[in-house]
């Protein structure tokens, strides 16, 4: 058995990883591409994500009384997809209401808007703590994508697969949002150009409003896919937002394919690390991106902006 | 270097820079003589801006030297540049706003900055120091206005203490970058009295799109198109300059 | 700005009133429902929050991992304690030490950078910290904690120390914290201060006035990971004992928002009030209900977005003095 096909789980793995990150980046950038608003925030909605998700896959059924008892009956895997479509959502108003909160830093020093996401990132995590508790949860997966199988000797997990495919699903989904949808082109043209944006009879803070609301809901997506594999605890959220900050700076700031190229990277870091010293698979992240900092500012394939102070 | 040496104060050489693909200073080269007003000339996007960022040294340049009273200075960073006695003011202006007008100069005083390494000498009591600084302001006409908070001052009076914030440092040559700009009529004609006033102190370089400005106050001029030298000389000789009349530099007094 | 003669004195009103306070506290503390010990966090939070803000209110790095060099130091301090059975005043000359090597060694990577990316670094540095001081169980003792830092006994001649003591655990640390403040204020009114300011308000033009700005971001790094280490040691001398959750995210941002809370984007006395807010709120919300500290990040957030000056700002607003510091203490509002 070579060395690659010992290898090839946890390519597996870092491909699956990988291009959930590039979701977790593709929706920041997406935001800090219409707002140059650095959400550190970001990373709380993944885990808000997929703490909600959880509530709505096994809710608390005594509180609901007979709805619940019906609901409580649906199998795992229909309360799971609703779980899937219905997260998102809420977390997408979150976002809503994180924007609004933000207008008020617009114009003023960066610093503002970065200790206000941070601030929210605590309150964030304190409530996911305090609601459910500091101890690791658990997000119910149907069955169906639990389990793994062997092949040419090695184990393989049913779910890693399925997260990789519904990562580039969802991805191909924001390509096609981008790039066949009205809103996407304005987003594409560089929609922070106001004066540009209502020439053309957009309203401008409406669309931020959105775009921050579908960068969300990209995060609680990724966070309802990634979570059984990361474990559910209310720190998870900052485990999320590095890798988003490191794949922007990697990748460039707005640019589709430099997120998923730079998810991909990150993401084959972490899991190849995963396979020598799974303990250090994260750290990994924070060392890379201290490397990459040091020695560049701009991305590979993306533009300067006023993030580079 | 204190006789009358054939040798320029300030004299760059064969500069050339480029960003990415684009060319923009293509075999500039430039002297200024002690105690004159010289200027630089051109049309927007001409490399003016870029010029003048390789001599106070913001851009490296890609080729070429720059040397200053005998020193080569090619390439070191703008703080190394300015303890040689070189300074500049900035076009887009670029003051310390919630400072005071006074302490905007004191801060860039030499006794200030070498001071860092005297933990216990607290700037704000010593009043040599403020001495020194209320002086400059006055030299640039802001006296009175000690203590107003820079963001609080007019437009003319922020690019006033623009310069004066320049003057600090006892340079022996002051780079001016576009004075003029954004200021009225009667804003020129205060800020060309200011540069005559300081002519005799300091070895002056002013950037200018405003020609009648230059024409008036600089000894020599240099003029900059499509990032190169086309033309060179007096006001009075390049007023007759075909290449002066014929490139897209607005109409000569 | 000319508007002190004598600018600012070695000992201020201001720290007269705050000395007053801090070594009166013993005796009268128990009277308004405090105690002790509580003075004592108060004081090493103070402390750890004066050091912070050299760099966040005065230079506007904002560090959002400086846990890292408040732990370093409380490791420092155990393990000089512990293996080498030193004195506490060695000990914690050891914990600052630990803290300015740390940070020195960070801010070689950072000076250069300000901003979004500064802070990113930071909390990448402070998460491999706080990640190592869990993994190397050998080394810190893991999540359990490095322990038995036993609270010494000092010899001095004819005279004995009782750090077992909360009185006199507090009266050292009021001690240091009165130093620290005098220490400080020196030097924000040095032209290292004022070079610190401008290089916030303005880095290109600080540059070009001749400032070695990589240095100097350099030095002040260093320098208020050097006072964590302090606070951090100090830390360890109280509660006898060594813990990683100090050099967490979470915690890193506890010193964040209690300076800022305080006012220290306007005052130099911003940290201070702020650490005593912080400690207060723990006591008494913490009482009151399990969700205190989302009410105060709460708090955080609404403070942020309406009275960014804090504390400070708002009394300062109350009492009719009106934010133009006589002394230019931290920077003035930011323009709304």
């Amino acid at each position: 058995m070579g060395m690659v096909s010992s290898l090839l789980p946890h390519l597996i793995n870092g491909l699956a990883l990988g291009l959930l990150f590039a979701l977790i980046a593709l929706g920041f950038t997406l935001i800090v591409s219409v707002m140059e608003v650095i959400n550190l925030a970001h990373g709380s909605l993944f885990a808000l994500g997929a703490y909600i998700a959880m509530v709505i896959i096994s809710p608390d059924l005594v509180m609901l009384g007979a709805a619940g008892e019906l609901y409580g009956d649906l199998p795992l895997a229909v309360r799971y997809v609703i779980a899937l479509v219905l997260a998102p959502l809420v977390i997408a108003v979150i976002g809503f209401g994180l924007e609004i909160l933000l207008r008020r830093t617009y114009g003023k020093k960066k610093e503002y808007g970065l200790l206000l996401t941070f601030g929210a990132a605590l309150v964030f995590e304190e409530a996911i703590r305090l609601v459910w508790g500091p101890a690791e949860r658990v997000l119910p997966v149907p069955p169906g994508i639990t389990g793994g199988f062997i092949f040419n000797g090695m184990i393989y997990s049913n779910y890693r697969i399925y997260a990789m495919v519904f990562g580039a699903a969802a991805i191909g989904v924001v390509w096609l949002f981008l790039n066949r949808t009205p809103y996407g082109a304005i987003i594409k043209a560089g929609a922070h150009d106001d004066e540009m944006v209502r020439a053309l009879g957009i309203n401008l803070p409406r669309l931020r409003m959105l775009v921050f609301g579908f960068g969300a809901a990209l995060a609680a997506v990724a966070g309802i896919i990634l979570t059984p594999i990361w474990g559910l605890r209310p720190h998870v959220g900052v485990d999320a937002t590095i890798p988003a900050f490191l794949i922007i700076v990697l990748g460039g700031i707005g640019s589709f394919w430099g997120a998923v190229f730079a998810g991909l990277l990150v993401g084959l870091v972490v899991g190849i690390t995963g396979a020598y010293a799974s303990d250090w698979s994260i750290l990994s992240m924070y060392i890379l991106l201290i490397v990459v900092l040091t020695f560049r500012s701009r991305g590979l394939l993306g533009k300067k902006t006023a993030l580079e102070l | 270097m204190t006789d009358g040496s054939d040798k320029p104060f300030f004299s760059a050489q064969g500069l050339q820079k480029r960003f990415g693909q684009q060319v923009v200073l293509e075999d500039i080269s430039l002297s200024f003589e002690r105690g004159t007003v010289s200027g630089i000339m051109g049309p927007n996007g001409a490399g003016k801006s870029t010029c003048f960022n390789v001599l106070t040294g913001v851009h490296k340049p890609d080729r070429g030297k720059v040397v200053f009273d005998g020193e080569d200075i090619t390439g070191l960073s703008s703080p190394r540049i300015a303890r040689k006695g070189i300074s500049r003011s900035f076009q887009i202006m670029s003051l310390f706003d919630e400072f005071s007008a006074l302490e905007n100069i004191m801060v860039a005083l030499p006794e200030v900055r070498g001071g860092l390494l005297r933990p216990l000498w607290d700037t704000r009591a010593d009043t040599v120091v403020a001495d020194r600084a209320a002086a400059i302001l006055k030299s640039v006409g802001l006296d009175g206005h000690e203590r107003t908070p820079a963001a609080s001052l007019s437009y003319g009076q922020r690019r006033a203490l623009e310069i004066g914030v320049a003057l600090a440092p006892s340079p022996r040559l002051v780079f001016l970058d576009e004075p003029t700009q954004g200021l009225g009529s009667d804003g020129r004609l205060r800020l060309a009295d200011l540069v005559q006033s300081l002519r005799d102190t300091y070895t002056l370089v002013i950037i200018e799109h405003d020609m009648e400005f230059l024409f008036r106050l600089a000894d020599r001029i240099s003029v900059i198109h499509w990032g190169q030298i086309i033309a060179e000389g007096t006001p009075a000789e390049l007023r007759s300059n075909p290449w002066v009349r014929v490139s897209d530099l607005g109409k000569v007094a | 700005m000319l508007t002190s003669p004598t600018g600012a004195p070695i000992v201020t009103k201001a720290m007269l009133v705050l000395f007053a306070i801090l070594f009166t506290y013993p005796l009268w503390a128990k009277y308004v429902g405090l105690y002790d010990y509580l003075g004592i966090e108060i004081a090493i939070f103070a402390l750890y929050a004066l050091g912070f803000n050299l760099l966040l209110g005065y230079t506007g790095l904002p560090s959002f991992g400086h846990g890292a060099y408040f732990g370093v130091g409380a490791y420092g301090y155990s393990m000089a304690m512990v293996e080498l059975g030193t004195s506490p005043l060695v000990g914690l000359l050891l914990a600052i030490l630990a803290g300015a090597v740390s940070a020195g060694l960070v801010a070689l990577f950072l000076s250069h950078r300000r901003g979004i990316y500064f802070a990113l670094m930071t909390i990448a540095f402070g998460q491999i910290f706080w990640f190592l001081s869990i993994k190397l169980r050998w080394l810190t003792g893991g999540e359990d904690g490095y322990l038995n830092v036993l609270r010494p006994v000092v010899e001095l001649g004819s005279l004995k120390i009782d750090f077992g003591s909360n009185v006199t655990v507090y009266y050292f640390a009021a001690v240091l914290l009165a130093l620290m403040v005098m220490l400080l204020w020196r030097v924000v009114h040095s032209p290292f201060g004022t070079a610190l300011q401008a290089i916030r308000m303005n880095e290109v033009r600080a540059r070009s006035a001749g400032y070695n700005v990589w240095l100097v971001k350099w030095t002040v790094f260093t320098l208020s990971g050097a006072v964590a280490g302090l606070a951090g040691g100090l830390l360890a001398l109280t509660q006898e004992s060594a813990y990683p959750n100090v050099m967490s995210l979470h915690a890193s941002g506890f010193v964040v928002m209690m300076t800022l809370l305080g006012g220290g984007f306007v005052s130099f006395w911003g940290p201070v009030v702020g650490a005593a807010l912080f400690i207060l709120a723990r006591d008494i919300l913490g009482a009151a209900t399990e969700a205190w500290l989302l009410w105060y990040g709460l708090l955080f957030i609404v403070v942020m977005l309406f009275e960014p000056e804090g504390a400070v700002g708002a009394w300062r607003r109350l009492a009719g003095l009106f934010v133009r510091p006589a002394r230019r203490e931290a920077s003035p509002k930011v323009v709304p």
